[in-house]
C-alpha cells in the first residue's frame, strides 16, 4: 500500500479547461497525502436532478492541479484528444484486451451481486422462520415460482459459477448499474453477466505523461501557503469570499477562515474589508486576506502577508 | 479629475471616491501641467487636513465614546499616516488558545487571574478609502507588538499564559473605519493567520 503511494500519479484530466479526477483511488490519496477535497460534480444517470450527494468526477482548482503538478504527483492529459486519437489507432489486440476488461468489471459486479442477494435472502429467511416452519429457499419474493426456477436451470447449464447468477440475471427488476453496454460486446459474452456502466475509461487509455500547462492559477501563493499548513481548503462562495479555510478535514471540523486572494498591490476597498469582516464574524470565522510580494531583481520568491480580520466587538 | 488620484501614496486616495475616478480620463485631458502641479498642493494639504480631521474624530470617539484613557496619536517616519494608541476600559482581545492557557494557570494557581486592559493601536481609515495587502504591511513592519509605554506592564514572562501579552505576540491592530456621518466602527485586523475567536 504504502509503496504504491509513493510512486502514485495522479492522473487529472483537463476536459473543457477543468481539471477533472476520475479514479476514486487518486481522489481518496490527495485528500490523505495532499489534503485537497476539492469538489464531486458528478451526479447518478438514472437521476441527474438530483445534486445533494454527489459523486465522480472530482473537479480541482486550478490551484490544486498546479500545486499536484509542482509536487509531482500528477499529470494532466488532454483528455478529448487522447481518447480520439486512441480510439482511432485502436488495433484488433488492443481492443479484445479492452472488451476483455469490461468483462472481469461485469464478473465482478455479479460476484458482489450474488453476495449481496445471498446476504438479503439469507435475511430473510431468518425473519420468516419463526412464522413460517418450511419456507422456500431459493423462491425470489418477486418473481413466481416455477418460471423463474425453469430459466434458471436453463441458464445454468453453459455457466461456471452456476444457480445463483443466472437467477440474478433474470431478476433484473432492480439492476443498480444501467445498460450501456456496447453493442459489439454481445455476440462475444456467452455468459448472463450484469450489464455496467463503466464509470471511467482508463482501461482503454495509456498512461501517458501529457502536460498541458495550467492557467489562471493566480491564488496559487495563497493557496499553496494554506495547504503546506495544513489547511483544507474548499470554495467559499457560500460564505462570500474566495475560499473557506478548514483547519483540518472538513468532516472534522469548522472553517476557520474565509479567504480572499489579492495582488500585492491591489487595491481593496475597505467597504468591502469590513462588510466581508463582519460576514465572516457572523457565521463564526474570521476574514482572512493574503497576497504575495512580486518577485524583484534582488529576491526571486516574495513573502507572502495574511492578515485576519473580525469585528472587534466595540 | 479626483484631486486625491494625483497623489502618490494612501494620503491621496481617501479622497479618490469610486464614483469620481471612473469620469478621469475625459476630464485629464483638458488640464495643463501648471495647474496639476497646483492641484498637487492642493490636494496635498487637504490630504493632510483630511488625515488630520480623520485622527481627531477616531480619538474623540475612542475617549468619549468608548472610555479608552490614555490615548496618544503616535507619529513616525515609516508609517504612512497618524496611528493612535490608547487603553480600553476593559480587555479588547482574548485569543482563544491565551483562554485556555488562562483556565489551566487559575486551576493551577487556585485563584483568578485578573485580565488588565492592554494598550492597543488603532489604525483610522475611512470607509472609502482603498488600502492594498502591501500597505497593510507596511503598517505591520513598522510597529512593534505592543504600543509604547504598554511593555513594562507585562515584565513576567515566566508562564506559558503570560506570554500571550508579551512582545512577543503576534501584532494586531484596531482598524477604526469612519463613515461619512462620523460613525466609528472597529474590527481586529491581525499579522498573520490568527483562529477566530469562537469556533
Amino acid at each position: 500500500m504504502a509503496s504504491t503511494e509513493v510512486d502514485r500519479q495522479v492522473r487529472i484530466s483537463k476536459i473543457a479547461g477543468r481539471y477533472l479526477v476520475f479514479d476514486i483511488d487518486d481522489v481518496a490519496y490527495i485528500r490523505r497525502q495532499h489534503g485537497i477535497c476539492a469538489v464531486f460534480t458528478g451526479t447518478m444517470p438514472q437521476n441527474p436532478t438530483q445534486n445533494v450527494f454527489l459523486g465522480l468526477p472530482l473537479e480541482l482548482y486550478a490551484e490544486d492541479a498546479k500545486m499536484l503538478l509542482d509536487r509531482k504527483v500528477a499529470y494532466i492529459a488532454d483528455d478529448p484528444l487522447e481518447h480520439l486519437t486512441q480510439l482511432k489507432s485502436m488495433d484488433d489486440e488492443m481492443r479484445k484486451s479492452y472488451l476483455q476488461s469490461i468483462k472481469t468489471q461485469r464478473r465482478t459486479a455479479q460476484l458482489v451481486f450474488n453476495e449481496a442477494k445471498a446476504q438479503s435472502m439469507a435475511k430473510h429467511k431468518d425473519k420468516r422462520k419463526p412464522k413460517q416452519p418450511q419456507p422456500p429457499v431459493v423462491v425470489p419474493t418477486e418473481l413466481p415460482l416455477p418460471a423463474s426456477s425453469a430459466d434458471d436451470v436453463a441458464a445454468a447449464v453453459d455457466q461456471e459459477e452456476g444457480g445463483a447468477e443466472s437467477l440474478l440475471g433474470s431478476s433484473s427488476s432492480k439492476p443498480v448499474k444501467t445498460d450501456s453496454s456496447t453493442p459489439p460486446q454481445k455476440p462475444l459474452v456467452k455468459e448472463k453477466l450484469p450489464a455496467i456502466t463503466p464509470t471511467t475509461s482508463n482501461a482503454m487509455i495509456s498512461n501517458g505523461t501529457s502536460n498541458p500547462d495550467v492557467e489562471n492559477h493566480t491564488a496559487l501563493p495563497l493557496y499553496s501557503y494554506l495547504n503546506e499548513r495544513g489547511y483544507f481548503i474548499t470554495p467559499g462562495l457560500r460564505f462570500g469570499g474566495d475560499f473557506s479555510v478548514y483547519p483540518g478535514d472538513p468532516f472534522r471540523y469548522h472553517a476557520h477562515y474565509m479567504a480572499n486572494s489579492y495582488g500585492w498591490d491591489e487595491k481593496i476597498p475597505m467597504l468591502d474589508l469590513v462588510t466581508s469582516g463582519r460576514l465572516g464574524t457572523a457565521v463564526k470565522k474570521s476574514f482572512l486576506m493574503g497576497g504575495q510580494k512580486p518577485a524583484t531583481e534582488n529576491s526571486e520568491a516574495g513573502e507572502l502577508r495574511a492578515f485576519c480580520i473580525e469585528w472587534a466587538g466595540m | 479629475m479626483a484631486i486625491g488620484s494625483l497623489l502618490p501614496g494612501h494620503q491621496g486616495k481617501l479622497l479618490a471616491r469610486p464614483t469620481s475616478t471612473r469620469q478621469q480620463p475625459s476630464r485629464s485631458v483638458s488640464q495643463s501641467p501648471q495647474t496639476q502641479d497646483c492641484l498637487t498642493i492642493v490636494a496635498n494639504m487637504s490630504a493632510d487636513q483630511h488625515l488630520q480631521a480623520l485622527t481627531k474624530v477616531v480619538l474623540n470617539n475612542l475617549e468619549n465614546q468608548h472610555d479608552w484613557t490614555q490615548v496618544q496619536i503616535h507619529i513616525q517616519d515609516n508609517l504612512p499616516r497618524p496611528l493612535i494608541y490608547g487603553l480600553p476600559p476593559k480587555r479588547l482581545y482574548v485569543h482563544p488558545d491565551e483562554q485556555i492557557d488562562i483556565i489551566k494557570a487559575e486551576k493551577q494557581l487556585n485563584q483568578r487571574v485578573p485580565q488588565e486592559p492592554e494598550l492597543e493601536w488603532v489604525l483610522p481609515l475611512h470607509l472609502a478609502e482603498k488600502w492594498s495587502i502591501s500597505d497593510f504591511a507596511a503598517v505591520f513592519d513598522a510597529i512593534t507588538a505592543i504600543p509604547p509605554g504598554g511593555e513594562s506592564v507585562n515584565a513576567n514572562e515566566d508562564a506559558q499564559w503570560q506570554l500571550w501579552r508579551g512582545p512577543k505576540r503576534g501584532k494586531r491592530i484596531l482598524l477604526a473605519t469612519v463613515q461619512d456621518d462620523s460613525t466609528v466602527t472597529y474590527y481586529w485586523m491581525h499579522n498573520g493567520l490568527v483562529k477566530p475567536r469562537q469556533n
